[in-house]
């Protein structure tokens, strides 16, 4: 078949199955629902890969570009650029883990109802890929509150406990906001330009200059995105989601749907406001480095202080975002191939560390690092899996984490010379505080940390495991499934065909020209010149300083007391994360103001 | 955050968007002078069709994608409140007590229950000729079955809404639209193109596949409909939190079903 017409069914065929699952659900025993959910999830990554494979070969055309019902011009295009293509690849194939890994979790599925949670994580897999493949502004809204309504869902299945519904409000209410504030920014857009595609809307801004109605819609449209990225200061919403959500999910939503709102920011950017009509290049650039940066920053400051292991890998992702759309902010193919990379490394690292945790819930119903202090002993290959994923998310080489990072920094480097400096330096931070927990958790080396030296209300944990009871021997899968991702991760840095894909789908992504050809005029556009991230010196030593530094901290952070001066001085920054909905939303409003005063010297 | 420094923030804030917002409506084109470019294109593709409804046209053929989302975003969204509505390990579940009702109230209701029914139906079935459709006319008919619980009590209610069906209904509407978009690529088309004969323009079985979608959203949201009301009417009427109403008169803690797998089986 055509490859153009596959993209439709990367969506329909896990729709397909979840309507199956529901349907004979009560029915079904749970190892059956268990299977038809993989079944179909395997079906989508295979057609995701299928048109990856073909839209990465260069060829007539360029890359599939399908009309949906057949409307040229008029309906909703899918594009499968290697970019988004690869993204709903990565999407389809941790589905598929999550759901090998969930296999003997939840001993107790809602009664009479097995088949409700396979379905919702189809569902949400449907709405991911739809998201990275549609070229069509307002169905890329449809698909985004798609994911969020299953994903608020999946973060609030275990009703009963009251913290992971506490939770899900807050991601639910900010992100329906979130969600609002993009649709009043697509109105705009269509008021002005009568069409939704990225393609035609761009086309028609670059005929007149960019105004104040520009600026707005580009503000509305990606704050909402960045809600969804969970950028300062729209970042709350994500470690008390992430905290309480059932492992699984975390995986899911750490390892690819927020990073789905950088992408959504970059793609929205690249094809709709980046020529003469939409806001200049210097003016993003700016915004979103700073926002960036405030990102990583706290995330990486949030991050090492935490003992509840789930929280302290949420603040990880918000720190990673912040470098992802720093990569994003540079505004070159080089940026863009090594954000790329370094996504698709983080994905495989976080998801495995997320599956680590929840072993340890399974097993000791808690994750809190004090509690947990030398308990986890006896499992061995935990740990080592354990490290490996923190010495990974520090960057080291030769992980695709470890090649991404090296890439998006030397892109970043050409930008401001001390951006490198803030990749190893944020790396290092989560990289340390994830060998900080796990040195104290499986080896139990240094003091036995006390209550009283640090933590906060938000901080202790009244757990229960996600399984029905505490697990005795661990399952076989859910070990697997985090060596896998692991290794999976490596595999990425160490092949070469991944990074020259990859290098090939920043030039393409970033040829805005391009994209608009080969979407309204069908013309095969050939690849712009690029470098494709590649192992350099500076890099591998940027990678291993990295690493180093974070054995350095953790090492001397599990030796050493904790200094309450320090967390003394961080209080307010923490009291920040106040777990009430209203601190959540005035600093939604106030980040859209803080984003329209960064971007408004771009109205001439 | 003090509620004080909270509202400072969000004023701050809230000034900064009413600024960016109020610039962009100044540069909106002008109300009601230029023909929209869209409007323009989505008639001539709606007439095009033989679908008298641009709406319609709109929803379930030029953009039927679109709307592929929109019934998923409903779909979910009754899958996660079943999953979040379901009797928790600590809950107990108690027969609803029958209600006396009003016998003015109870002949309004039973008399306006058939009309209101049959207006659902008839929103569904007309989507692709006047206002209306699938989503319009499902909440139509979904509460008008409720007018039940009105007219007599939850337990009426219960009997002539056996949920599993429903759920049932519900999945199949989102597989009927799913199926349709694939059977035309099947038959060599693209992803829910409009590949049956488009029929006499303003009759019941004009629209091609926008007729078929239209219906598959209709039994969605219907089914999708009543399955939500069950849920959160589940939770006020017959399940108890941990600690009230003391001597429970049925707890089903661990018989693993719910109160209507029961009903059903009995």
């Amino acid at each position: 078949m055509d490859t153009a017409r596959l993209l439709p069914l990367v969506v329909a065929v896990p729709l397909l199955g979840a309507a199956v699952l529901v349907a004979t659900g009560r029915r079904l025993p749970r190892l059956v629902s268990d299977i038809v959910g993989c079944a179909f999830a395997a079906a989508t990554a295979a057609t995701a890969l299928l048109v990856l494979f073909r839209a990465g070969h260069p060829g007539p055309g360029g890359y599939p570009v399908e009309w949906v019902g057949g409307w040229q011009r008029v309906g909703i295009v899918l594009v499968g650029d290697p970019l988004g293509a690869g993204l709903a690849a990565l999407v389809s194939l941790l589905v598929v883990a999550v759901l090998v890994y969930s296999w003997r979790y939840f001993e107790e599925p809602p009664r009479r109802h097995t088949g409700s949670f396979p379905a919702l994580i189809l569902v949400f897999q449907a709405g991911m890929c739809g998201f990275a493949l549609t070229g069509d502004l307002f169905n890329a809204f449809v698909f985004f509150e798609l994911m969020g309504v299953v994903a608020y869902a999946l973060t609030g299945f275990r009703v009963e406990e009251p913290k992971p519904l506490q939770g899900a409000l807050a991601f639910g209410v900010v992100n329906s906001l979130g969600a609002y504030v993009t649709l009043l920014g697509i109105t705009l857009l269509y008021a002005r330009t009568g069409e939704l595609g990225f393609a035609q809307i761009g086309r028609r801004l670059d005929t007149e200059g960019p105004d104040g109605l520009v600026l707005a819609a580009f503000v509305l449209v990606t704050t909402g995105l960045l809600v969804k990225a969970a950028a300062v200061p729209f970042h709350f919403w994500l470690p008390d989601a992430h905290a309480v959500a059932p492992t699984p999910v975390c995986m899911l939503l750490s390892g690819v749907m927020v990073e789905l709102g950088v992408y959504g920011v970059a793609r929205v950017y690249w094809t709709v406001f980046s020529g003469p009509g939409g806001l200049s290049h210097p003016d993003f650039t700016r915004a979103l480095l700073v926002l960036g940066v405030l990102t990583a920053l706290l995330g990486a400051v949030m991050c090492w202080q935490q003992r509840h292991l789930k929280r302290l890998l949420a603040f990880s992702t918000v720190a990673h975002t912040g470098l992802f759309l720093i990569g994003v902010a540079v505004l070159t193919p080089e940026g863009i191939s090594g954000t790329a990379l370094y996504v698709l490394g983080h994905a495989g690292v976080k998801a495995a560390l997320f599956a680590c945790a929840g072993v340890l819930l399974d097993r000791y119903a808690t994750v809190d690092e004090h509690e947990l202090f030398g308990r986890a002993r006896e499992l061995p290959a935990v740990g080592v899996l354990f490290a490996v994923g923190g010495l990974a998310l520090s960057g080291l080489p030769p992980f695709g984490s470890g090649l991404g990072k090296a890439a998006a920094e030397e892109a970043a480097g050409h930008t401001a010379v001390w951006l490198p400096a803030l990749y190893v330096l944020v790396s290092a931070v989560t990289g340390g505080a994830v060998l900080r927990a796990g040195l104290r958790i499986f080896a139990g080396v240094g003091r036995r940390p006390r209550d009283e030296e640090e933590g906060g209300p938000e901080t202790t944990g009244e757990e229960e495991p996600e399984t029905g009871g505490r697990l005795g021997r661990i399952p076989m899968p859910l070990l697997a499934v985090p060596a896998g991702l692991l290794a999976a991760s490596l595999a990425l840095g160490v092949v070469p065909a991944v990074a020259s894909a990859v290098g090939r789908a920043g030039a393409l992504f970033t040829d805005t020209g391009g994209y608009r050809r080969t979407v309204l005029d069908g013309h095969a556009e050939a690849v712009p010149a690029h470098v494709p991230p590649h192992w350099q010196l500076t890099g591998i030593l940027l990678g291993l300083l990295s690493a180093a530094l974070a054995i350095t901290l953790a090492t001397l952070a599990v030796r050493r007391p904790v200094h309450t001066g320090t967390a003394a001085l961080l209080a307010p920054v923490r009291r920040l994360q106040s777990g009430h909905i209203g601190d959540y939303v005035a600093w939604l409003i106030a980040g859209t103001a803080l984003l329209t005063a960064l971007t408004v010297p771009g109205v001439r | 955050m003090s509620p004080r420094v909270r509202l400072w923030v969000f004023l701050v804030g809230a000034a900064g968007f009413a600024a960016l917002f109020a610039a962009a409506c100044l540069d909106l084109p002008a109300f009601g002078t230029v023909p929209h470019p869209y409007g323009v294109r989505a008639v001539h593709a709606a007439l095009s069709h033989h679908t008298a409804n641009v709406i319609a046209s709109v929803n379930f053929d030029l953009r039927a994608f679109d709307t592929l989302g929109e019934e998923s975003i409903l779909f979910s969204a009754v899958i996660g409140t079943v999953v979040l509505l379901r009797q928790a390990r600590d809950e107990h579940r108690k027969d609803p007590e029958p209600a006396t009702v009003h016998p003015p109230v109870r002949r309004f209701a039973l008399l306006t229950l058939p009309f209101a029914l049959l207006v659902g139906l008839y929103v569904i079935a007309h989507g692709q000729i006047s206002p209306g459709g699938g989503f319009q006319g499902g909440v139509v008919a979904a509460t008008a079955l409720h007018l039940l619980y009105i007219a007599a009590d939850y337990r009426a209610l219960e009997r002539v809404r056996p949920l599993t069906l429903y759920e049932i209904g519900e999945a199949a509407g989102e597989a009927a639209y799913v199926i349709t978009g694939l059977a035309a690529v099947l038959a060599g088309s693209a992803f829910l193109a409009n590949v049956l004969p488009f029929g006499t323009l303003a009759t019941l079985s004009s629209g091609g596949t926008a007729m078929v979608l239209n219906a598959a959203v209709g039994l969605e949201v219907t089914s999708g409909i009543v399955v939500l009301l069950a849920r959160f009417l589940d939770q006020a009427v017959e399940i108890e939190e941990p600690g009230e109403g003391g001597g429970s008169p049925r707890d089903t803690r661990d018989s693993g079903g719910n109160g209507d797998d029961e009903r059903e089986r009995a």
